[in-house]
């Protein structure tokens, strides 16, 4: 049993992490806390789940790909648009206009969304069922979660590389390390800015579809997992990758231990864990 | 069709015949406020099916000549934003829209907060659809009823689905020795949990609980329970979840093999099967928030009539079969207009609304689940119903399996005018 | 001269409306105490935003202190349930709240600040949904009608109090959270707060305890939220651990932006159209949120000053032009 409350320990950690990987990064690179973030997990959940549901019928495996990516390429496109006509006008205003047109965007999108699939529940369980279970020591465990941990692992390893290693990567880390200098040295701040918006809102999108099919998408599925990104940004430290990974993992593992053995605890868990960092050591426990 | 028996005479009949016009019928619509989760988790499950359901009735009620020759005129409105912001929608809608009622509210922070405005304000609220037992009730028994001039509700409160849920369990499975909860963590699954542990404790003394679980509302990664429930062993899991968190529940249960070993309860459960499908596990333990279910038929032939008519109308308009927050939303604009025939008899015109609060209190009238009653305590009873869950080769989903339902008549499930049901529960013998 | 116009202008404000329960009728009459409650968080905030230049997305934490207080004592202590009390015990709560809260914010600044308090609050808001027992958890907890010296109010229902004596006392204390207010931006105390907003080095440098300054602001601006949310609750008969959500935190940021935090009057004039413009979308269509974010983000692009901040530029124009005018001739 243990090794089952290792695996689901992992499993919610993983959702921590990607989800707020988004947030992470477009905090990070532009200094912006965008609190549609979840909208856009929404939108990436609607978006497979109705994919998911429209292909069932059709050609096996391939379909798990093409409903993932759909949803990461929908958030992408919405956060294209954002960054575009909202976010664009803000750089030169404050902090405060960035927070108010980001939580516009929220309320907007909550409705948008709403307009466009309906108050109704999408039911897309078919990667789930598809791909069944495997036995571990006795017990059963769905296969999807292993599924889901591995694209997780993937993503925060292309992250890894793609800021650590690659050009553009670089860029964006000169930019959110020191925004001036990095204009001074001819970065194009507009594009890479766009970019990183982008990035940032796709894996909002890819973090939605992949929830999608072991839960309904549901009207307001977004604002939980703002939350969690948040928190979880908050215990690893602002824009820090390692830290979301530490802090995910800590939560995730309190958490299934927790509910075995204390599950009062359940619902405070979270804002304990952020509560106590927060007294103990403000920026985080990796933030600079 | 089946609306037709139901109006008790007060169609044509007496009313517009009365010449000296004591009260004479205005032209004017009557306007109804329908207030349901438009927007936000509960919409899905509870605020659109009912919101369908008001849409459909008055589409009804209007073809064959509204209420006392006037016709309705709906405008639903959505429960979500805070309980601040409904509670200045329902003063909006009783002071400035002027309606003549407003039905509505699935959540009980709604009720509580809005129920008190029936009386402040003057106007007439009808709560059909939150579970929360302390809406009626006082903080000691005995306490004087009713709570509410004008406020009402329509459909019985949680406390006989967790009631009956004990009893049954009692019934199939005496010797059990273990059971567990998972509920979630706020005022409703803890209310759900509370009256089931006080009956169990009552009627199954020896049963053990071995763990209680409570996952935040709108969670998504049932995982970490469903291992704990297993390494729990129980016998049988107690549940109030709802909505998403009773799908994904299911879904991610049935992956973990938990169904092999484990039998759930669902206080509100009975619209799950449908939403699951065909993997929804057989024997699961389901109540259905009342007597609610699509296949279940009244006895006596008004209501038997009218849930024949309403499955299929339902069914039509929506492509669904009619869940439990249809059959409460019904409940609560046909107790309105069964309340205003009535009170037009007695006042020989269109009555007021002291006098249809009146006429509401005590009255009975019949529904697709059978008849209901409210009380002079403002709280309709109910009797509720418990089955198992079998797959048929009819249904693409599991239903009730008919050989082994079990209808706990409202007596035996509702607390006793003036007492509260905790302290009732406690006095059983 | 302007100093004395516009204290002209608040008294004769102020006498206006003492009549305005005449002029009003009983529901829009709530509504606007609604308001008016609301303005005196909003001042509050605006301490903290305009003149301090901290973003807060967490102040529902100490409007749902203020309001927790008056819910609590009507719970456990109903003896001590009235207004003399319950005012002051309200403001001690949001005082101690921001204490703890303030200093572990502070320390901080822009984003990170922001990111904290809206953190801090949600910690107060899973603790009064899980503490079901205690606070009501989900359900809230209700408000009756309060004594006031004694005065009983028993018997009439809450829309004859909330029209009778509760307006005057509200308005009273509305009138001296003004005036308070006013007293605070204007001093010395007030002036480093503008001063650490405007350049937080330089103030350092010319002697101004930036960190403790923050401190104090955050303070006083926490105790008038919580006073704003005690008066509250008796408007709305009810609270729920949602005022400490952070979306009611953003309504209240949305409002000052509404009415444009570069104004002192700004907060006060968002606070009463936020208040009718959510009612009224709410009212009139179900995809009441799409109004609302499209209304901030065509205030946001369109009207950053807010709509006080662009009749002050309109009124400035007009004067420039009747200046010119006057010298044509």
């Amino acid at each position: 049993m243990w090794v089952i409350y290792t695996l689901n320990g992992l499993y919610f950690a993983a959702l921590l992490f990607l989800t707020s990987l988004g947030l992470n990064i477009i905090l990070g690179v532009m200094g912006i806390l965008n609190l549609a973030h979840g909208s856009l997990y929404a939108i990436g959940a609607f978006m497979a789940a109705w994919t998911i549901i429209q292909v069932a019928t059709k050609a096996p495996a391939s379909f798990l790909f093409l409903s993932l990516l759909s949803g990461l390429v929908l958030a992408g496109v919405v956060g294209f648009l954002m960054e575009k006509s909202l976010i664009r006008a803000m750089y030169k205003r404050t902090l405060e206009y960035q927070l108010l047109l980001t939580f516009g965007a929220l309320l907007l999108l909550e409705d948008v969304i709403k307009m466009i699939w309906g108050g109704q529940a999408y039911y897309a369980s078919a990667p789930f069922d598809l791909l069944g279970a495997v036995d571990v020591f006795g017990n059963v465990y769905p296969i999807y979660f292993l599924f889901v941990m591995c694209i997780t692992f993937l993503a925060g390893l292309f992250i890894w590389f793609f800021m650590g290693r690659t050009k553009l990567g670089i860029m964006l880390r000169a930019i959110s390390l020191d925004r001036e200098m990095a204009t001074g040295l001819g970065l194009d701040i507009g594009r890479l800015s766009t970019f990183a918006f982008v990035l940032g809102s796709g894996l909002a999108g890819l973090a939605g579809a992949l929830v999608v099919p072991t839960t309904p998408a549901l009207l307001g599925i977004g604002m939980e997992p703002l939350i969690l990104a948040f928190i979880v940004v908050v215990v690893g430290g602002l824009g820090s990758l390692k830290g979301a990974l530490v802090g995910a993992l800590l939560v995730g593992f309190t958490r299934s231990f927790g509910i075995a053995i204390f599950p009062e605890i359940e619902l405070p868990l979270l804002f304990l864990i952020a509560g106590i960092i927060l007294v103990v050591k403000p920026q985080g426990l990796f933030g600079r | 069709m089946g609306a037709t028996a139901v109006s008790v005479g007060a169609l044509g009949g007496g009313t517009k015949a009365i010449g000296q016009a004591k009260r004479p019928i205005p032209a004017t619509p009557i306007k109804i406020a329908a207030v349901s989760f438009l927007t936000g988790a509960a919409a899905a499950p509870f605020g659109i099916p009912g919101d369908n359901t008001f849409k459909m009735c008055t589409d009804v009620i209007n073809k064959e000549g509204g209420i006392l020759g006037r016709k309705i005129e709906l405008a639903s409105k959505d429960e979500a934003g805070g309980v601040d912001a409904q509670v200045k929608l329902a003063r909006k809608l009783i002071l400035e829209d002027k309606v003549d009622v407003d039905l509505g509210y699935i959540s009980s922070a709604s009720c509580l907060a809005v129920l008190p405005l029936a009386d402040e304000s003057g106007g007439l609220i009808v709560a059909y659809d939150c579970g929360t037992h302390e809406l009626m009730e006082g903080p000691k028994s005995p306490f004087e009823v009713p709570k509410f001039k004008l406020g009402f509700k329509s459909s019985a409160h949680l406390g006989i689905d967790n009631i009956g849920l004990a009893l049954f369990i009692k019934k199939y499975y005496p010797n059990i020795k273990k059971v567990a909860g998972i509920n979630q963590d706020y005022a409703w699954g803890r209310d759900s949990w509370l009256i089931f542990e006080t009956a169990m404790k009552k009627l199954m003394p020896n049963v053990q609980v071995v763990k209680t679980l409570w996952p935040p509302l709108g969670n998504t990664d049932f995982t970490a329970h469903i291992s704990a429930l297993m390494g729990a062993e129980p016998d049988i899991v107690h549940s109030s979840l709802w909505g998403g968190d009773a799908v994904t529940f299911t879904k991610q249960a049935l992956g973990m093999g938990f169904f092999k070993k484990i039998r759930m309860a669902y206080s509100r459960g009975e619209p799950y099967p449908q939403e699951v499908g065909k993997d929804y596990p057989e024997e699961q333990i389901i109540c259905c928030a009342g007597t609610h279910y699509f296949l279940f038929t009244p006895p006596d032939k008004a209501s038997a009539t009218l849930q024949k008519w309403f499955v299929a109308e339902y069914r039509k308009r929506y492509g669904k079969y009619p869940s439990y927050p249809c059959y409460h939303a019904y409940q609560a604009l046909y107790a309105y207009k069964n309340a205003v025939e009535k009170a037009a008899k007695a006042a020989g015109g269109w009555p007021t609304i002291d006098e249809i609060a009146k006429a509401m209190t005590g009255l009975t009238f019949p529904s697709p689940s059978g008849p209901i009653t409210i009380r002079e305590d403002h709280s309709a009873i109910e009797d509720v119903l418990v089955g198992f869950s079998k797959m048929t080769p009819k249904y693409p989903f599991p239903i009730l399996d008919p050989k082994r339902m079990e209808i706990f008549p409202a007596a035996q499930v509702n607390a006793p005018v003036g007492m509260r049901t905790v302290d009732w529960i406690n006095s059983w013998k | 001269m302007i100093k004395n116009q516009r204290w002209i202008a608040y008294a004769v404000i102020f006498v206006i409306l003492l009549f305005v329960p005449r002029l009003l009728s009983i529901h829009d009459l709530m509504l606007f105490e609604y308001g008016l409650t609301f303005a005196i968080v909003g001042l509050g905030f605006n301490l903290l935003l305009g003149y301090t230049g901290l973003l807060s997305f967490g102040h529902g934490a100490y409007f749902a202190a203020g309001a927790y207080t008056v819910g609590m004592i009507a719970k456990y202590l109903p003896g001590a349930y009235s207004l003399e009390i319950l005012i002051p015990a309200a403001l001690f709560f949001s005082l101690i709240l921001s204490i703890i809260f303030g200093f572990l914010c502070v320390r901080h600044t822009k984003i990170f600040f922001s990111i904290l308090t809206l953190s801090l609050s949600m910690l107060l808001f899973a603790l009064l949904f899980k503490l079901y027992h205690l606070t009501g958890g989900s359900d809230g907890l209700r408000v009756p009608l309060p004594t006031l010296l004694g005065i009983s109010f028993k018997g009439i229902r809450r829309p004859e109090f909330l029209s009778g004596t509760y307006y005057y006392f509200l308005l009273v204390l509305f009138a001296v959270s003004c005036v308070i207010m006013r007293g605070i931006v204007s001093s010395p105390f007030g002036k480093a707060l503008q001063a650490i907003r405007d350049n937080e080095v330089r103030a350092e440098l010319i002697g101004i305890r930036v960190r403790r300054y923050r401190l104090y602001a955050f303070i006083l601006s926490g105790m008038f939220v919580g006073l704003g949310g005690a008066l509250w609750s008796f408007v709305n008969g009810h609270v729920t651990a949602d005022l400490s959500h952070w979306v009611f935190s953003g309504e209240i940021v949305y409002m000052t932006l509404l009415g444009g935090f570069g104004i002192f009057e700004g907060p006060i004039i968002g606070a009463i159209l936020f208040t009718y413009l959510k009612l009224y979308a709410m009212g009139n269509t179900q995809y009441w949120m799409f109004v609302i974010g499209a209304t901030l983000i065509v205030l946001v692009l369109l009207l950053p000053n807010g709509v006080a901040g662009a009749i002050a530029v309109l009124l400035a124009k007009l004067k420039r032009k009747k200046a010119l005018e006057g010298t044509t001739c």
